[in-house]
């Protein structure tokens, strides 16, 4: 009993982590139509600017967290309004620019950085004892963050103007546009968004996991998996597809072991893609 | 007789395009005449195993579906070659074959599934079959030796001949690679308006009768089968077939090669692998730096030359060439808007 309680804990400790990675891949989704290849590499990118931050210039590791989410969601926004924006509806333009994005950014990290995984350690350790289980404290403040930002993410979606706005660009552009908001404001903002969350969870969980420039490419097969179990688009969808992959990898972690769990999520991730392609939870933001 | 009409029948197949890109090849038969330095074939060899991999990702462009499946299937025609291979098969025909029809046949339960699906869609589920083809690899040591990979790949036949000379890995991959080229040639040459009727508006074609499923299929036959062979070549390349040489984000480069290279025209995969290739060595990029330098060029090509070299070469030859030739190639269907598509 208590292995699959500290499994369940691992699971929803490990999904807030997911949720916070596919959130931002979601929503650039969900609001431009873009599959950003580049959000692997951001989340990576996050990590070394962090790593950057505390190693290089002795900045505290809660004020390298804010740089790097701030650096990564600069950059995403210089990278719309440079590039994304003059294609951003052929589907076939965006994802091949993402792709070029992404490839250009793991360059860039390792001439600076090379090849080696630098050594960036989460500040505190130890484990924190509830009842008979230790949870590890740099998990359990990871998830506090995750928490609290994904509740702002929801807010800012659903309970702004901006949001407003954001959702309305998504559903009809063109009437959107002529009640008077403006896709070049509010797209380049997405996209600054979408790279700071991706940043903020590489700078969180890098210290964790590990950091090297091709960190982002499992990362970015997760955010996949997440995301279409979820509805290619949908927040809210995201969001609890998270916990679930969460759960079934910390369970397949340990009762299976290897691969084979993540095997099987492939599989099912198939399945969902043949015959609820709007996700598990119904509805998503938009078509393809 | 028979010959006359063979030959009518070929040449209706056979397109402008296609005939340079199969001259280009020809013409590389001569490269040791030229040379004999070992770079130059190795570099040979990369740009016509390039060629080939970008070769599948055109094919199924010309159904507007971006494939990100080429590492799977390189990888099931590479491993096939290889076990095939260490079972006492080295005649190059005959591996060609295995290469070519395993990926093709395992295509067709796979096409089943996956190209019910179109845009981005389509690259994720392939990207992920990419993947599951990774951990089948790695889960299966018996077979694939798992992790280790399998090592070694015997001399080659071909006509009776062991094919020892340190050319012949070069000759290997020459051959490979214009079998590739001559079936998509002719697949492409053939299906040629149900694929256009597929890239422009595929709803449209079904309601005028256009059995989508069938060519959708046949396309992704072929680009698997193709992309079986330039497994092979690889393998045959490296001696050794390993997961790590046929990851997901490898399928990249060859989209990197396909769009360079230009997606509209049969010539643009060699074209783009050949220009790639050849910077990538000519500046001594590491990997990784190669990688950094495919992204800007393929951003730079995707904002501001859509038709890539080909396009541009064929622009250049509609100006400039003789006035029977002033036609227009057939154009690539670039622009899906999103929009349209809600």
């Amino acid at each position: 009993m208590e292995t699959v309680l500290s499994t369940v804990l691992i699971g929803v400790m490990l999904g807030a982590q997911y949720a916070l990675l596919a959130l931002g891949f979601t929503l650039i989704f969900g609001i431009l139509g873009v599959v950003n290849f580049a959000h692997g590499s951001l989340y990576m990118l996050g990590g070394y600017l962090a790593y950057a931050a505390v190693a290089k210039a002795g900045v505290p590791y809660p004020a390298a967290v804010v740089f790097a989410t701030l650096g990564t969601a600069a950059l995403g926004y210089l990278f719309e309004v440079w590039i994304l924006q003059r294609v951003v509806d052929d589907h076939l333009a965006t994802l091949i620019l993402t792709l070029g994005f992404s490839q250009v950014i793991i360059t860039g990290v390792t001439m600076v950085f090379g090849h080696e995984a630098p050594r960036f350690t989460f500040p505190i350790v130890g484990n924190v004892a509830v009842g008979s289980l230790f949870i590890p404290q740099d998990k359990l403040i990871v998830f506090a963050i995750s928490a609290v930002v994904i509740c702002a993410v929801y807010w800012l979606v659903y309970r702004t103007g901006f949001g407003r706005a954001m959702r309305a660009l998504s559903i009809d552009r063109a009437v959107a546009i002529t009640l008077g908001m403006n896709a070049r404001i509010i797209f380049p903002l997405t996209v600054a968004l979408s790279a700071g969350l991706a940043g903020l969870t590489g700078s969180l969980i890098t210290p964790i996991l590990s950091l090297s420039p091709h960190a982002g490419e499992s990362v970015l097969i997760t955010a996949f998996v997440v995301v279409i179990l979820g509805g290619l688009g949908s927040v809210a969808g995201a969001t609890a597809a998270a916990f679930l992959v969460g759960i079934i990898e910390a369970f397949s972690g340990v009762y299976i072991g290897g691969s084979l769990g993540t095997l099987g999520l492939f599989v099912l991730v198939i399945a969902i893609l043949m015959f609820r392609p709007s996700g598990l939870f119904g509805a998503s933001m938009r078509g393809a | 007789m028979m010959d006359h009409s063979v030959v009518v029948g070929f040449r209706r197949i056979m397109d402008r395009a296609g005939w340079l890109a199969l001259a280009l090849l020809g013409a590389m038969v001569f490269m040791p005449f030229l040379t004999s330095d070992p770079l130059a074939y190795s570099i040979g060899t990369q740009i016509l195993i390039g060629a080939s991999g970008a070769l599948g990702v055109y094919v199924m462009l010309r159904m507007e579906l971006l494939n990100f499946a080429i590492p799977g299937f390189m990888a099931v025609g590479g491993y096939a070659a290889a076990i095939s291979a260490s079972h006492g098969v080295t005649d190059i025909f005959a591996l060609a074959a295995i290469s070519f029809m395993l990926p093709g046949l395992l295509s067709i339960p796979v096409g089943a599934i996956v190209l019910r699906l179109k845009g981005v869609y389509f690259v994720l589920i392939t990207y992920i079959f990419t993947e599951i083809v990774q951990l089948v690899l790695i889960e299966t040591p018996s077979v694939t030796g798992g992790t280790d990979g399998l090592i070694g790949f015997p001399v080659l036949q071909a006509f009776g001949v062991q094919l020892t000379a340190y050319s012949s890995t070069f000759y290997v991959s020459l051959t490979l690679a214009a079998l590739a080229f001559l079936v998509a040639i002719v697949t492409t040459r053939i299906f040629r308006q149900q694929f256009s009727s597929i890239a422009q508006n595929d709803v449209l074609a079904e309601s005028f009768g256009l059995t989508l499923w069938r060519y959708k299929t046949i396309g992704f036959f072929v680009s698997s089968g193709v992309a079986g062979l330039a497994g092979f070549s690889l393998v045959n390349m490296l001696l050794i077939a390993h997961p790590l040489s046929f990851t997901a984000t490898s399928a990249v480069n060859y989209i990197a090669y396909a769009f360079i290279g230009g997606t509209g025209y049969l010539l643009g995969p060699l074209l783009g692998s050949a220009l790639l290739v050849s910077v990538t060595n000519a500046l001594s990029f590491s990997g990784e730096y190669s990688e950094g330098f495919f992204g800007i060029v393929i951003m730079i090509a995707v904002l501001v030359a859509r038709g890539g070299l080909a396009g541009a070469l064929a622009n250049l030859w509609g100006k400039l060439g003789p006035r029977r030739f002033r036609q227009d190639y057939p154009r690539p269907a670039s622009k899906v808007s999103v929009k349209g598509a809600q």
